[in-house]
């Protein structure tokens, strides 16, 4: 019997302690966060979408290497001598064009492998975290900032060297096989052979 | 025609019609459910006869008590909700004889009495002079049904402690 | 009363009387149930420190109403192998019991939906109807968790309505009548004539009364929540075990009714506790209008404090929603039968004695 009774006060005095502890909590402010129009606040070393800044760029592929989900692309194309592609922000001489920057944000893992590397610190991630698209292709982000035209014209422009280059490669061949064949007498078939390998 | 003969006559179709698919549908849950529209038209019924106390009583007892249980025990035994209920004819002569002299015996108490007929107001509250009515003249009665009840009660109890 | 009023103004029996049983539903019911999901939704959700719905208008003060709309828009399915007749029909009962019960709920003085004597044991008995449409519901859906619910709420309302009968049979032993309107009338004047705090009486008897009928109170207020199904008594529609119970195969307007007559119910049983224990319309501490003397005002703040009792009742259930977890079916069994039906005679013998005296 005063089991009973014990129980009874038990339960009712325990409902009342409930009770107050909700009472207590529905004047607490709320912790949510109103998110699409207040933005979290994130922490400072967080890691999100990728930034390049190209004005940086040397084009040296390390990032790229450093990807475990390869998710970089990097073409580059020498420059020509006599074109002038600027200093990065910290001094180094740029030596390369880069015709193709792209990172794959789909197949990105954020893990900032490719952070580090860098040599003149030209990547780097940013806070920005809504980048959500409907199509898988608009995740692919192109950073190079030359216009199409460009780029075709830098490849053009270095095949043209190069072709000139060669051609006077050849041509200085052709003068020099002259001069040799014109001082001494050798079988020409094995030259003309290494010349091929050359070209290769 | 008022609109209170109106309501009585909704009423007794009400009772009647769900009467009449609690004995013909073949589905004994539904039967069930039947019943409880036939029990709240005759409570209805009670109400327009002014007997407030019993139409309520009504309510309690048989819609919230009674029907409950009954619906309760049907859907809990096991298999009873799908059996088919026999609702065809069988021995055709007896039963007409049975049901023709009911109804010629009901016919002719109805023609042959000598109703009452009360003034048609309504009475005020029927609840003190009913109670007045079980606690005074009509207490042996009173409880005596009150100790028939307990006594199910326990003998139930007990049957179901075997 | 507004019914004369009414019959005055339309000169047609059946006319006042369609308006004053329309009158709760389309002035009280409707616009109690907008915003009773609303609050109950921002309880809930401050209890747990959070902020509940915040993009429909300001706060979020328009989302029951969208939601309606919604509900309004929805295709009505009913369920392939479900027993149609009864399906459709199960909704409708329980909103009839429900609603049948505010006919004689006094909202003040002069509004009544119908005076009668028999007030508290009317509404006990048409709440009687809810329990048959909600077995209707379980049984015609043809889900095994609408039965298992529709069976639990039955064993459940059933088993409580018990208590809160014992505990209304004590105070009609006290006070002598059956009649909200005249138990509202009795607890008038100041708020120590309230029947918690011992009713009229006066002297050793009403210090005798008053841990009585706080026991009371506490009894019929678990019961009559146990026979609106909330929770911790919620085991009808348990979430996590039964879907929702018997109204799982219900959608659309159906869904609605089931959910109107749920918000109806609990108001209810609020509002009857608050004629009991609470002085129903009575104001605590007399009315402005008699003192000013403007007589019209006095209805007014009836009707006001009415609600304002009413909707502190119902804030209380959603209070102890968010505070207690569901019991299990046994534990609610005893809870019934070991303890508040012992107590409840108790205190019907002790209130029985000091009558009495």
């Amino acid at each position: 019997m005063r089991d009973y009774i014990y129980n009874f006060w038990q339960g009712l005095y325990t409902i009342l302690v409930g009770m107050k502890v909700t009472f207590r909590h529905l004047f607490i402010p709320a912790v949510t966060i109103q998110y699409p129009s207040v933005k979290p606040q994130m922490p400072e070393r967080e890691r999100n979408r990728l930034y390049v800044n190209m004005d940086d760029c040397i084009g040296c592929d390390q990032c790229a290497r450093a990807c475990p989900v390869n998710c970089i692309e990097i073409e580059t194309v020498k420059s020509i001598p006599g074109e002038d592609l600027g200093t990065t922000s910290n001094g180094k001489k740029k030596a390369l064009w880069v015709t193709t920057f792209n990172i794959d944000f789909a197949k990105c893992c954020y893990c900032q492998l490719c952070v580090f590397p860098c040599p003149t610190e030209c990547i780097y991630m940013t806070d920005t975290y809504e980048f959500s698209e409907f199509q898988r292709e608009n995740l692919v982000y192109d950073f190079v900032t030359l216009t199409p035209e460009e780029r075709i014209q830098k490849k053009k422009n270095f095949e043209e060297m190069q072709a000139k280059k060669e051609a006077e490669k050849i041509a200085a061949a052709k003068k020099a096989d002259e001069d040799k064949a014109a001082q001494a007498n050798k079988p020409a078939e094995t030259k003309s052979d290494n010349k091929e390998e050359n070209k290769q | 025609m008022n609109v209170y003969d109106l309501i009585f006559y909704l009423f007794a179709a009400l009772t009647l019609l769900s009467a009449f698919f609690v004995v013909t549908t073949r589905n004994i849950v539904r039967a069930a459910f039947f019943l409880l529209f036939t029990f709240f038209g005759v409570a209805g019924i009670y109400v327009l006869l002014g007997a407030d106390f019993v139409a309520i009583v009504q309510l309690i007892v048989y819609v919230g008590g009674i029907l409950i249980l009954l619906i309760f025990g049907v859907m809990i035994t096991n298999k009873i909700t799908s059996v088919d209920i026999k609702a065809g004819t069988i021995q055709t002569l007896p039963a007409a004889i049975g049901v023709g002299l009911f109804t010629g015996i009901i016919g002719a108490v109805i023609l042959n009495t000598d109703w009452f007929i009360a003034n048609s107001e309504m009475p005020e509250s029927t609840l003190s002079t009913l109670g007045k009515m079980l606690l005074n003249e009509y207490v042996l009665v009173f409880e005596l049904l009150g100790i028939l009840l307990l006594v199910a009660l326990i003998g139930a109890a007990s049957m179901a402690r075997k | 009363m507004m019914y004369d009023w009414l019959y005055n103004l339309t000169g047609s029996e059946i006319l006042a009387m369609f308006i004053v049983s329309l009158l709760p539903l389309f002035v009280f019911i409707l616009p109690f149930a907008l915003a009773a999901v609303l609050a109950e939704r921002k309880v809930s959700a401050h209890m747990q420190d959070r902020l509940g719905p915040m993009r429909t208008g300001y706060h979020g003060i328009l989302q029951t109403i969208a939601d309606i709309i919604k509900l309004l828009q929805k295709e009505d399915l009913v369920p392939h192998a479900t027993d149609k007749a009864l399906f459709n029909f199960a909704p409708l009962l329980v909103f009839m019991g429900s609603y049948a019960a505010f006919a004689a709920i006094p909202f003040s003085g002069f509004f009544i939906g119908s005076k009668i004597d028999l007030g508290i044991i009317f509404i006990v008995g048409v709440t009687g109807l809810v329990v048959a449409g909600i077995l209707m519901a379980g049984w015609a859906s043809n889900n095994k968790y609408s039965l298992l619910g529709a069976m639990r709420a039955a064993a459940q309302i059933i088993s409580y309505e018990i208590p809160t009968l014992l505990i209304i049979l004590t105070v009609i032993m006290l006070t002598g009548t059956l009649s909200l309107y005249d138990l509202s009338e009795m607890q008038t004047a100041y708020f120590w004539n309230w029947l918690i705090l011992g009713g009229p009486a006066v002297g050793l008897q009403k210090i005798l009364l008053i841990p009585l009928m706080i026991l009371g109170f506490l009894i019929i207020y678990t019961s009559t929540l146990a026979e609106v199904n909330r929770t911790p008594f919620d085991i009808p529609e348990a979430e996590s075990e039964l879907v929702s119970g018997y109204h799982t195969e219900y959608s659309g307007m159906k869904f609605a009714m089931f959910f109107l007559a749920e918000y109806a119910n609990m108001f209810a049983v609020s509002a009857i506790v608050s004629v009991i224990f609470f002085g129903g319309y009575q104001s605590p501490f007399g009315y402005l209008g008699n003192t000013l003397g403007w007589t019209w005002l006095v209805p007014i703040e009836q009707f006001f404090w009415f609600t304002a009792k009413g909707l502190f009742g119902v804030f209380v259930q959603m209070w102890l929603r968010w505070t207690l977890p569901r019991f299990r079916v046994d534990q609610l069994m005893a809870f019934c039968w070991k303890y508040l039906i012992p107590f409840s005679f108790v205190i019907l013998l002790l209130v029985g004695l000091i009558t009495l005296m």
